[in-house]
């Protein structure tokens, strides 16, 4: 048989076996090898140039290597059109509205956020921090802070004991104590941590809460500079808007004493947030500064209350009964 | 203290609204809220009961017709004491009472009721809800209760500070707002008495430290009866019942002059000689309610030699008080030393208006203006007269203090310069006499005033007055600069956000739990002296009990799939230290239920173990990089347990929690996995400082090695052979797949498949590099561990 006639009855099988173009894999492997592969149909009409003269070669193998390219072609055309058909199916398969994979995100405890609020505050106006034993005498924890063992000023603070001569201290405080017997003035501490009351717990009081104590001591420290302190972090806290009061109060460490109240726009009263004063000098010589020469300021204030105020809690148990419903709402 | 806005104008003029008087008082030191009652009572009108009849249907109900002065309406009303005539409070349709209620036309059991009758408690003037209220007769009918009756019992609630003593009566109060308004204060009235016949009581005391000062006298012709309106209105507006008039009057005293005063039945006094002394051991008294205590050393009482008659400062005695028969009284009016009240009352938890007063420290120089006050009160509303001298016990007297007040003081610890005649008006209304010279203020303070003894007290009273909203905040807060590390504690803010990163919630839990819990660790737990509760008895040993009974919780409030740490301090004894409470930070986390739950993407994956192991890796090897190593250990709290070792130091444990923990803390939870470290003796390792490292940009080579060994052999040391061999080249040797065949490996042995990954530091590696060190792996893995080639 002529070349020529070989060629086109191999052209009219593949284009035969191509119509349709099968739609798996398998089968289009099959029409490859057959044609195309190292064995097919192609492959054994250029064993006919062999067969030809010297002079036919040169134009047979031209007019093989046409055939093959058009077959290539052809083939590769069609199964693009297949790729196409195939990806246009699965891109028909895509639901957006499946869930995307979870990926489970934890959460920092809303106190330990609204603690770092606090610190961050602080930190901004140079400010250290600190920390103390949660076990302390009862020299530290009452009177050392110019608190009596005879004095009403005791039964403001509902005590633990855990022997006749030490407690589970009742404020931070205690630290101020501590670090001014450690360190010499001029200092700048806030001291964060867990304190003890021994109190019934209900709904606004819990027997532990969270304080952060301040203490700044140098050589001219003022009420003056104790208010421009505490609205900056009133302010910071709560926003710029936010109306607060100072109010005398009574703190034994502190002379003159205040206390700090925000006004509550949705229970239309004052909030009393934090304690505040001048160190009271007693105080200062129970550590052994001069108080001639040395003053500061002093202030108190719970993480818990502060947090109930800003996110609106209004349980303080939620806080310590791990539910892991109430973490999720602080992510 | 409950002070009546009406009895605070007998001394200094009230022009401020209850809620402005509140903001005005709070911002000298008095914080005070409103009470219940208000002013605001519109549409409740003073009427008249004209006629009671019974209702046709209900035994307890009575039909009233009731004038408002205008129209006669018909009530139905159900207090016992309603009857014809009375003049009392109507609130009419339409009107609001407190708390929201709405008066409207109702039918009760048939009949007609337009309105009500009101009660105290209805108006919210006291608690009393037994009957109707019955106003005086001489009230106008169809004025407004308000304004014509009402306003008498508008008071307020102040909270006042273990400082101020002198502020704790109507009188002391009234002074502060004369102080800061400018206002004149009216003295208390004064009158003088007559005395019938003279007549010593001999009255001693054992120690004048306990008693510095003791004033009696006797009243014959006492009648005993119901105190006259105005004092049972002033007592209740002030949160106070009316007894009888004699016991009224010590009340009334004690509330406008702040100092308690004690009135005895003279005849129920055997030995008719008084003495104050301690308390003898063995010594009992029955005290005015009826409670009986055993006495000792600490408590001081008033006796008339044998019996007790009362303890001093708190509370008389049942033997001594005032009865209906009663006709002659012994009054006393005393100082008493506060740290012996305050002992006293301590010990026998027994506070009373009397020893509150008297613990913050009374004053020694008011005695006998308030015994004056008490006998004049006696004779015009009791009929008393004075019969014996006054015995005024007063061996020493209590001088006024004198203190030096610097204004440059007050300028640097306040900020600001107050005017020296801002100053001396400040003093004067707080009746603090001075005499300035060289530009200092010598100060004679009060002996009401037993807060105030330095500079700083007087200060804090210029501040007080002056007023702190007053004083400008000084908005160049900085200070001054301070090296070193901010906060030694930001390692935890590191190893907090990694945790919730890893999808862990942090938990703040209770330091207190119960003995048996507390017991479960071998370290000795603390004891609270006075717990809360038992359940509260002792301060925790670990942080796992308190994770566990949280993921017990949430278990059982539907949510199994939890990640959940804490960070927090344990405390422990250790009696053979001189400080023998030792306190650690420690970190605990447990893992429950799903990792992963089933979805359209993914099956479901469990927590395990291993998620447990790769966390520790992931926060100590990956974040803090630091050498961290397991050792299999046992402990109570865990199985599978193995201690974690950071650099060398063991810190803690991990593992499932052990079925005895669960047990003992009584939950209900099957799988967990936990961990607990103690932060402390790493504290110091962490450093979390980074360093940069040249990238190394060498290709890498990956070969996979499988090997067929003994099913005991732990992959680790495979593993560790890998490294060990490998020296520097290998960057990455991971187990990627364990097999078990029996057929194909042998009913003992496994097949593992390692991922090796190799890279040269300096220079590109080649197959030849790798297969040696391979061929040496696979040599030594037979020798060693009989770990085979699989072929």
């Amino acid at each position: 048989m002529p070349i020529d006639d070989r060629i086109d009855r191999t052209r009219k099988n593949f284009l035969s076996d191509i119509d349709p173009f099968p739609n798996n894999l398998e089968q289009i492997e099959r029409i490859r090898s057959k044609y195309l592969g190292r064995k097919g149909a192609v492959t054994e009409l250029f064993l006919l140039l062999r067969e030809a003269s010297k002079d036919e070669r040169p134009l047979l193998g031209d007019k093989l290597n046409n055939f093959k390219k058009e077959l290539t072609d052809r083939f590769n055309f069609e199964l693009s059109k297949y790729s196409k058909s195939i990806k246009s199916s699965e891109e028909n398969r895509f639901d957006f509205s499946l869930p995307g994979y979870g990926t489970r995100l934890g959460s920092i405890h809303i106190l330990e956020q609204t603690l770092s609020e606090i610190k961050d505050i602080f930190k901004s106006i140079g400010f250290h921090l600190t920390y103390g034993p949660e076990i302390d005498d009862d020299y530290h924890n009452f009177s050392a802070l110019n608190i009596p063992e005879h004095h009403p000023s005791r039964d403001m603070q509902d005590t633990f004991f855990v022997d006749s001569k030490n407690v589970l201290r009742t404020h931070t405080s205690n630290v101020q104590v501590h670090l001014m017997e450690e360190k010499d003035p001029p200092l700048r501490y806030i001291v964060p941590g867990r304190v003890f009351r021994n109190e019934a717990i209900s709904y606004k009081s819990y027997c532990l809460f969270h304080q952060v104590e301040g203490i700044y001591v140098n050589k001219k420290v003022s009420l003056s500079e104790l208010k421009g302190c505490l609205e900056y972090f009133v302010k910071q806290m709560f926003g710029f808007k936010r109306k607060m009061r100072f109010r005398p109060s009574f703190f034994p460490f502190t002379e003159p004493s205040a206390e700090v109240d925000i006004w509550d726009n949705e229970r239309n009263q004052w909030m009393e947030i934090l304690g505040c004063g001048m160190i009271d000098p007693t105080v200062l010589e129970n550590v052994g500064y001069d108080s001639t020469i040395w003053q500061g300021y002093a202030f108190g204030m719970g993480v818990e209350r502060i947090s109930m105020l800003k996110y609106g809690i209004n349980d303080i148990r939620h806080f310590y009964n791990g539910d892991i419903r109430f973490s999720k709402q602080f992510i | 203290m409950i002070v009546s806005i009406e009895w605070l104008n007998d001394f200094v003029e009230i022009k401020e609204s209850p809620n402005e008087l509140c903001d005005l008082l709070s911002n000298i030191g008095l914080e005070a809220e409103t009470t219940q009652f208000t002013n605001k009572l519109p549409g409740v009108i003073v009427s008249k009961i004209e006629s009671v009849k019974k209702h046709s249907n209900a035994d307890k109900l009575k039909v009233c017709m009731v004038n408002d002065g205008k129209n006669t309406h018909q009530v139905v009303c159900g207090a016992p004491n309603v009857s014809s005539g009375q003049i009392i409070a109507y609130a009419t349709i339409g009107s609001i009472l407190p708390g929201n209620i709405k008066i409207k036309k109702v039918n009760i059991r048939g009949v007609e009721s337009s309105g009500m009758i009101c009660s105290e408690n209805e108006l919210k003037i006291s608690d009393d809800h037994e009957g109707i209220m019955v106003l005086p007769n001489n009230l106008k009918l169809g004025k407004e209760f308000s304004s014509s009756f009402g306003y008498k019992f508008l008071s307020i609630e102040l909270d006042i500070t273990p400082n101020r003593a002198d502020a704790f009566s109507h009188f002391g109060v009234a002074r502060d707002i004369a102080c800061v308004t400018g206002r004149k204060l009216k003295m208390l009235p004064q009158k003088k008495f007559t005395i019938l016949k003279k007549f010593k009581i001999p009255i001693s005391s054992e120690s004048i430290d306990d008693c510095p000062r003791y004033i009696g006298g006797i009243l014959k012709n006492v009648k005993i009866g119901p105190s006259p309106d105005w004092i049972v209105e002033r007592l209740k507006a002030a949160g106070q019942r009316s007894i009888n008039n004699v016991v009224d009057i010590s009340n009334y005293v004690l509330l406008e002059t702040g100092h308690p005063t004690h009135i005895f039945d003279y005849k129920k006094i055997n030995n008719k000689n008084i003495i104050i002394r301690r308390a003898r051991k063995n010594e009992h008294i029955e005290t005015l309610d009826g409670q009986k205590y055993e006495l000792n050393q600490d408590h001081l009482l008033i006796t008339d030699d044998n019996t007790p008659l009362a303890l001093a400062g708190i509370m008389g005695g049942n033997n001594s008080s005032v009865t209906d028969d009663t006709s002659e009284v012994f009054v006393e009016s005393a100082y008493f030393n506060p740290i012996t009240i305050r002992k006293s009352s301590k010990s026998l938890s027994l506070s009373t208006e009397a020893s509150k007063r008297f613990e913050r420290g009374a004053n020694p120089n008011i005695c006998l203006d308030a015994f004056s006050r008490v006998v004049f009160l006696l004779n015009e509303i009791a009929g008393g007269k004075l019969t014996s001298e006054i015995i005024d016990y007063y061996p020493r007297q209590i001088k006024e203090l004198v203190v030096t007040l610097r204004p440059e003081k007050i300028n640097s610890i306040l900020g600001i310069k107050i005017e020296n005649d801002k100053i001396e008006k400040i003093l004067n209304g707080l009746e603090i006499s001075f005499n300035f010279k060289n530009n200092l203020y010598e100060c004679t303070v009060p002996t009401f005033r037993p807060d105030i003894s330095r500079e700083i007290d007087l200060i804090e009273e210029i501040a007080r007055i002056y007023g702190l909203n007053s004083i400008p905040s000084e908005i160049n807060i900085g200070g001054f600069y301070q090296y070193g590390d901010p906060d030694p504690e930001h390692y935890l803010d590191v190893l907090r956000s990694s945790l919730c990163g890893l999808g862990f919630h942090q938990l703040y839990l209770n330091s207190l739990g119960n003995k048996t819990v507390s017991e479960l660790t071998d370290i000795d737990s603390i004891e609270v002296l006075n717990p809360l509760n038992i359940e509260m008895s002792n301060l925790r040993t670990s942080l796992l009990p308190g994770l566990l009974k949280a993921c017990d919780y949430n278990i059982k409030n539907g949510n199994n799939n939890l990640r959940i740490f804490e960070i927090g301090q344990i405390h422990h004894l250790d009696q053979s230290k001189k400080v023998k409470f030792k306190e650690n930070k420690y970190f605990a986390a447990l893992l429950n239920g799903n990792q992963k739950n089933k979805t359209v993407h993914n099956n479901e994956k469990k927590e395990d173990f291993y998620t447990l192991k790769g966390v520790i890796e992931s926060i100590f090897e990956t974040k803090f990089n630091m050498n961290l190593k397991f050792k299999k250990k046992s402990h109570s709290a865990f199985e599978y347990c193995h201690e974690i070792i950071i650099n060398g130091k063991s810190i803690g444990a991990l593992g499932k929690i052990s079925n005895n923990w669960i047990e003992t803390i009584d939950l209900d939870l099957t799988t967990c996995f936990g961990f607990e470290i103690n932060l402390d003796p790493i504290e110091a390792m962490i450093t979390n400082k980074k360093s940069f490292k040249q990238i190394n940009t060498y290709p890498t080579i990956q070969r996979d090695l499988n090997l067929v060994m003994p099913d005991n052999l732990e992959v680790g040391k495979i593993i560790e052979l890998i490294s060990k061999v490998g020296k520097n080249l290998i960057l990455k040797a991971m187990p990627v797949n364990i097999f078990y065949d029996p057929k194909i490996f042998g009913k003992d042995n496994k097949s593992v498949t390692f991922s090796i990954v190799f890279q040269h530091r300096s220079k590109t590696l080649e197959d030849k590099d790798v297969n040696s060190i391979i061929n040496e792996i696979i040599n030594i893995a037979d020798q060693k561990f009989n770990a085979k080639l699989r072929v």
